[in-house]
């Protein structure tokens, strides 16, 4: 898993490349709190390079969005690959959070 | 056709990790069947591994894209779950990984002796529950009885535990 990170308009662009499992999952959550830590609530997690995902990451996603929402940020969910986005269906979290066609599409939501 | 055992030796150096890992196979034919059996470390940086195997597997079975991904996924789940549930991230604790196929089936069981582990315990999510109201957990056994045909689970008198799960393709059935 490789995760880069740019910062942009005072949101927090996250782009995973790789797998998203139990191995790759704690890495990320790691990451994404070292910036919350620092005060930035909102984030795009892009996920066009990732070709799989597992509960683990899900889980990861699931509670970052929890702390964020209570500090009235979000993390932003976008470039869903297909096979990634069945099973973000399968887990009712597609209802549950907000899922964009890419980043740029994620970024003018917070905007507005 | 029987083999004896191999052992595959291989690395994964990335910027957050450099692992050296081994582990062995058999490979067997009977009938239409082919059969490949594993001896895995309990060390999660194993999946990507495990993940391929079983996909190329479903592939190798004539599913398609969908079912290979749900078959990736079922797998990934289960052996997730042995690795830090059973053997507790131990790498020197090992699981046994069985995929056996042929044409439009194929079948997944994985046999460990680790901690007392029951998926039938594990609450079902709420799938319709709200981020806020959402519970953590019990998503990975739900993926793995929506994603597969037949799911199975014991506990042998040894403490040995068995989880089976199968599959058939839509394009065969």
């Amino acid at each position: 898993m490789n995760v880069t990170e740019n910062m942009l308009n005072n949101i927090s662009h996250i782009i995973l490349e790789g797998r998203f499992d139990s191995d790759t999952s704690a890495i990320v959550e790691k990451i994404i709190r070292e910036k919350i830590e620092k005060g930035v609530y909102r984030f795009i997690l892009d996920m066009e390079k990732v070709l799989f995902v597992a509960s683990a990451g899900l889980r990861v996603i699931l509670v970052i969005a929890k702390d964020l929402r209570q500090h009235h940020g979000d993390l932003y969910i976008a470039s869903l690959q297909t096979n990634v986005r069945r099973v973000f269906e399968i887990s009712g979290l597609d209802n549950a959070l907000h899922i964009f066609e890419d980043a740029e599409a994620a970024a003018r939501n917070f905007d507005e | 056709m029987t083999d004896d055992w191999k052992s595959v030796f291989f690395s994964i150096i990335n910027p957050h990790q450099s692992v050296n890992l081994q582990f062995q196979f058999q490979f067997q034919r009977g009938g239409t069947m082919q059969q490949l059996l594993f001896e895995f470390p309990g060390n999660t940086a194993i999946l990507e591994k495990v993940g391929n195997l079983a996909a190329d597997a479903g592939r190798n079975a004539g599913f398609d894209d969908m079912e290979i991904g749900d078959i990736e996924l079922a797998v990934d789940e289960i052996c997730s779950n042995t690795i830090i549930h059973g053997l507790k991230r131990d790498p020197t604790r090992m699981f046994q990984l069985v995929i056996q196929w042929e044409k439009g089936f194929i079948e997944i069981l994985v046999h460990e002796d680790g901690e007392p582990f029951n998926p039938a315990a594990v609450q079902p999510p709420d799938l319709t529950a709200s981020v806020e109201e959402r519970t953590i957990g019990g998503l990975g056994i739900f993926f793995v009885h929506k994603v597969m045909d037949k799911v199975e689970y014991h506990t042998n008198k040894d403490g040995m535990k068995t989880f089976r799960m199968s599959k058939r393709a839509k394009s065969n059935s």
